[in-house]
C-alpha cells in the first residue's frame, strides 16, 4: 500500500493552470492484476494518507473510478487530468486497472514547435509515468 | 354573373390546392435525415452520422488533427479545420466525398459563416486574427486583428455581428459583420471557449470558472451561472441552455428564466461539443474520451444512444446538417 501511495503521490506534487495549444493528447494503458475487482478498488481508493496534499477530484464507487488532477512544473506536459478505473477481469479473481490521461504539450506558441516541447515528447513523458505506475500498482496490489 | 363567381371560386380552389401540393412537395424533399459531421482529432478523420437511424454512415479522411467544423447548409458543404496540417478540408454533403483541401498559413480553430454563406470566418489561434474566406473562391480574402487566442466564433444573424471568445484574455469580442469594426469587448469568466448566439444574447462556456456567461447585446450586461467542471461548449433551445462539462462527463441543463442549473445528464467520457438536431428534437454531444457521440432526447432528457465514432471526437462548432 505504501508503494501505491508513493506512486500516486509522486504524480500530484503541484497544481498550476497553464495556457495550452489546441490539441489535447491521450494516453490510455491497462494492466491485469490477480485480485478481485472489489479488493483492487478497496486498495486503490484508500487515499486517507495523502488526501491533504493531492487533488482527487472525484471517487465514483459505482464505476470504481478515481479522477485526479496533476500538473507538475518540471515536466514536458501540462493541463494533466486523469482517471484510474477498475474493471472486471477474465475471472472473479482477476481485474483490469485502466489509466487514462488527458494533457497538452508545453509549447503554446505558433509552429515551428521546439524539440522537447512537442506533442510526441509530452506523450512519451506521460507514458513513462503511466506504464511503470501500472506495474507498481500491480505489484503493490498483488502483494496485499 | 353567377357563372363568373363560380369560375373565380374554381380558380381560387385550384390555387389553394396548388399551394398545398407545392408545400407537400417541398416538405417532402426537405425531409432528409439530419447528418452530424464529427471531427476525430486522434485519427484524422470525420465520422458522418445518420442522426435518425443513429449510426455511422461513413468515415472520411481529412487533414491532420481536425478540430473545427461548420456546415454550409445552402451550399451543402461541411468545412473542417485541421490544426496540425493547417488546412481546411471541404466535404460535399450530397456525396460525402472530400472535395478540396485548402492550405492556410495559420492554425484554424473556430469556423462560422455569415447568413448568406458568402463568407467564412475562421479564428487564427496563434496570430490573434480572424481570417475571412470567400465561400465561392474558397480562399482567404482578408483578415482582421482581434484579442488574444481567439477560439469560438459565431455569427449573430439578428444584429449582423461576428462574435468571438478570447480564451486567454477572458473576453468576448463583438465585431460588425460588414466592416469588421469592434463594437464591444466584454469580460467573461475565466477561459471562455465555446460560444453560442441567438437573438440578442451571447453565451460563453468558461472552462476554468465552471460557469457560463450570458451577455445581453442590447446593453452588454452579463449574467454568470454555475455549471459542472471545465465546461467547453454551450447551446440553447426553447429557454434552456445545454453545457458540456468535460471533466464531469456530464451535460448541465440550465433554466434560463430561473437563471440556474436544474439537472445534470451523464454522457460519455470528456464531452466537448454539442449541437441540436431539431429534425428529431435531440441533443448531440461529442465525447473526446469516449470516442463517441451521445444522443439525448430533448423531451425526456434521457440518453437514447451512444454511437461510436473515431478516436478523440471533438467537432468544435455547429456540426449538424439538417
Amino acid at each position: 500500500m505504501t508503494r501505491l501511495i508513493t506512486v500516486i503521490f509522486a504524480l500530484l506534487l503541484s497544481f498550476q493552470i497553464f495556457a495550452h495549444g489546441p490539441t489535447p493528447q491521450k494516453v490510455q494503458e491497462s494492466i491485469t492484476v490477480n485480485i478481485s475487482p472489489n479488493k483492487a478498488w478497496a486498495a486503490l481508493k484508500d487515499f486517507s494518507e495523502f488526501t491533504k496534499i493531492m487533488k482527487i477530484r472525484s471517487v465514483d464507487e459505482e464505476s470504481m473510478k478515481v479522477k485526479y488532477e496533476m500538473i507538475k512544473k518540471d515536466v514536458p506536459f501540462s493541463d494533466y487530468n486523469a482517471y484510474i478505473v477498475i474493471k472486471n477481469g477474465a475471472n472473479e479473481n482477476e481485474s483490469v486497472i485502466q489509466w487514462t490521461a488527458r494533457f497538452y504539450r508545453t509549447y503554446k506558441l505558433n509552429p515551428p514547435i521546439p524539440e522537447g516541447q512537442d506533442d510526441e515528447t509530452a506523450v512519451a513523458a506521460v507514458k513513462a509515468i503511466v506504464l511503470p505506475g501500472l506495474e507498481s500498482l500491480k505489484k503493490s496490489l498483488e502483494v496485499k | 354573373m353567377i357563372f363568373k363567381d363560380q369560375k373565380n371560386k374554381i380558380i381560387t380552389l385550384i390555387i389553394i390546392l396548388s399551394i398545398f401540393l407545392l408545400y407537400f412537395i417541398l416538405r417532402h424533399t426537405n425531409n432528409h435525415t439530419a447528418l452530424a459531421y464529427i471531427t476525430n482529432q486522434g485519427e484524422d478523420t470525420v465520422s458522418v452520422i445518420d442522426l435518425s437511424n443513429k449510426r455511422e454512415l461513413k468515415k472520411i479522411n481529412v487533414g491532420e488533427s481536425p478540430l473545427g467544423v461548420h456546415i454550409l447548409s445552402r451550399n451543402k458543404l461541411a468545412v473542417i479545420g485541421n490544426v496540425k496540417s493547417r488546412t481546411l478540408s471541404v466535404i460535399d454533403i450530397n456525396s460525402n466525398i472530400l472535395l478540396k483541401t485548402i492550405p492556410l498559413n495559420f492554425t484554424p480553430l473556430g469556423i462560422t459563416s455569415d447568413t448568406s454563406e458568402d463568407r467564412l470566418f475562421i479564428t487564427d489561434w496563434f496570430n490573434n486574427k480572424v481570417a475571412v474566406l470567400s465561400v465561392k473562391k474558397l480562399e482567404v480574402v482578408t483578415t482582421f486583428n482581434v484579442g488574444l487566442t481567439p477560439s469560438g466564433i459565431v455569427f449573430n444573424k439578428t444584429l449582423n455581428y461576428i462574435v468571438i471568445s478570447n480564451r486567454d484574455q477572458n473576453t468576448i469580442e463583438i465585431y460588425e459583420g460588414g466592416n469588421y469594426k469592434l463594437v464591444k469587448k466584454i469580460t467573461t469568466g475565466l477561459h471562455p471557449f465555446g460560444i453560442h448566439t441567438i437573438g440578442h444574447y451571447v453565451y460563453s462556456a468558461n472552462v476554468y470558472d465552471d460557469s457560463i456567461s450570458i451577455i445581453n447585446l442590447n446593453n452588454f450586461s452579463t449574467q454568470v451561472i454555475r455549471v459542472g467542471m471545465h465546461p467547453y461548449s454551450v447551446v440553447t433551445d426553447k429557454g434552456f441552455a445545454f453545457v458540456t462539462n468535460t471533466q464531469d462527463d456530464s451535460i448541465s441543463i440550465v433554466d434560463l428564466n430561473r437563471g440556474k442549473e436544474i439537472e445534470k445528464i451523464a454522457v460519455g467520457e470528456n464531452p466537448e461539443n454539442l449541437s441540436i438536431d431539431s429534425n428529431d428534437n435531440q441533443l448531440i454531444v461529442t465525447n473526446w474520451g469516449g470516442d463517441s457521440i451521445s444522443i439525448i432526447d430533448l423531451k425526456t432528457y434521457k440518453v437514447i444512444k451512444e454511437v461510436k465514432t473515431g478516436l478523440q471526437s471533438r467537432a468544435f462548432g455547429s456540426f449538424i446538417y439538417q
